[in-house]
């Protein structure tokens, strides 16, 4: 697959576990940019042009939802798909994410089958 | 999450007490441990456990619950167990002992566990937020709630290690959220 895929989570290992299942579910990137925390990414995203953003919604400081919209003033991303992976699974945070630019949703734990049912069609539209 | 100023209805003390506070967490501690970590995992006696032993190395991870429900969800293993999670988190690859990963996967079972949990339970869902996880390392500690609360307890096993789950609730009148 053509691009950049950008992971943003406070956990290293929850970025990699990501990686690593979007490699199984054959969703493979040329280059993968970490981001820790939300600056970093609007960082990462002032410099790169990405395909995909997966995006944790809890994190410390600035929280996947506000980094979203921020994303979303300054068009960083216009076009690119985001996908919110979070335990938060309620309504309300599902129609939150959408409203503020999420394409996609997923909900921690997920399987490969989830990352394909939910990440691929994203990227084939 | 709730937001600030709305009356939030809390969650009843007699209802965490209830059977279905652990038959929620042994369905998610399942469904977690199945899917992350590719890992079965049993519900167990305290004194079927194996050869972790108390005086071993032991780590602890805090996720907080605030909202509906005041509260924390603990998981207390040794750090061989915690590294087995580690491992397990990223395929199976090797974890050298004091790598940092170590304490960041229990970190994010946690808040995984406690997640599953509150969103498995009716009036939590979305009326309940959770902290960022904390994760406490040594030997021979205890954690204990400031506040009066009430605890639900469940031991498990999964491979040789085992793994201590609680969930604390503290004892709250009707109040509005601050």
């Amino acid at each position: 697959m053509q691009g950049t895929v950008l992971v943003i989570d406070d956990s290293a290992m929850m970025r990699k576990v990501v990686l690593r299942v979007l490699k199984m579910a054959d969703v493979e990137f040329e280059a993968a940019l970490e981001a820790g925390d939300g600056n970093e990414a609007i960082a990462l995203l002032r410099t790169n042009k990405v395909a995909l953003i997966m995006c944790d919604i809890n994190m410390p400081g600035m929280s996947g939802l506000e980094l979203l919209k921020q994303i979303k003033e300054e068009k960083l991303a216009a076009g690119v798909p985001i996908v919110m992976v979070t335990t938060e699974s309620s309504e309300p945070q599902v129609r939150q994410a959408i409203l503020a630019g999420a394409r996609g949703y997923i909900r921690k734990p997920f399987t490969v089958d989830h990352i394909k049912n939910n990440v691929k069609p994203l990227l084939a539209a | 999450m709730p937001e600030a100023n709305t009356v939030l209805k809390p969650f009843n003390v007699e209802e965490f007490l209830s059977p279905a506070t652990l038959e929620r967490a042994d369905k998610t501690v399942a469904e977690i441990f199945g899917m992350m970590l590719g890992l079965e995992i049993e519900v167990v006696e305290t004194s079927d456990l194996g050869p972790d032993t108390p005086e071993s190395d032991e780590r602890t991870a805090v996720v907080g619950f605030s909202g509906a429900m005041r509260g924390s969800c603990h998981i207390r293993m040794t750090a061989q167990g915690a590294r087995s999670v580690a491992s397990a988190m990223l395929g199976g690859a090797p974890i050298d002992e004091g790598d940092d990963s170590i304490n960041d996967a229990l970190g994010e079972l946690c808040n995984m566990l406690a997640g599953g949990w509150k969103n498995d339970t009716p009036g939590l869902s979305s009326e309940c937020a959770l902290s960022p996880p904390t994760v406490i390392s040594g030997r021979n500690y205890r954690v204990r709630m400031i506040k009066p609360s009430v605890k639900a307890s469940r031991m498990y096993r999964f491979d040789i290690h085992a793994l201590q789950l609680t969930l604390c609730c503290e004892d709250i009148e009707s109040r509005t959220d601050e």
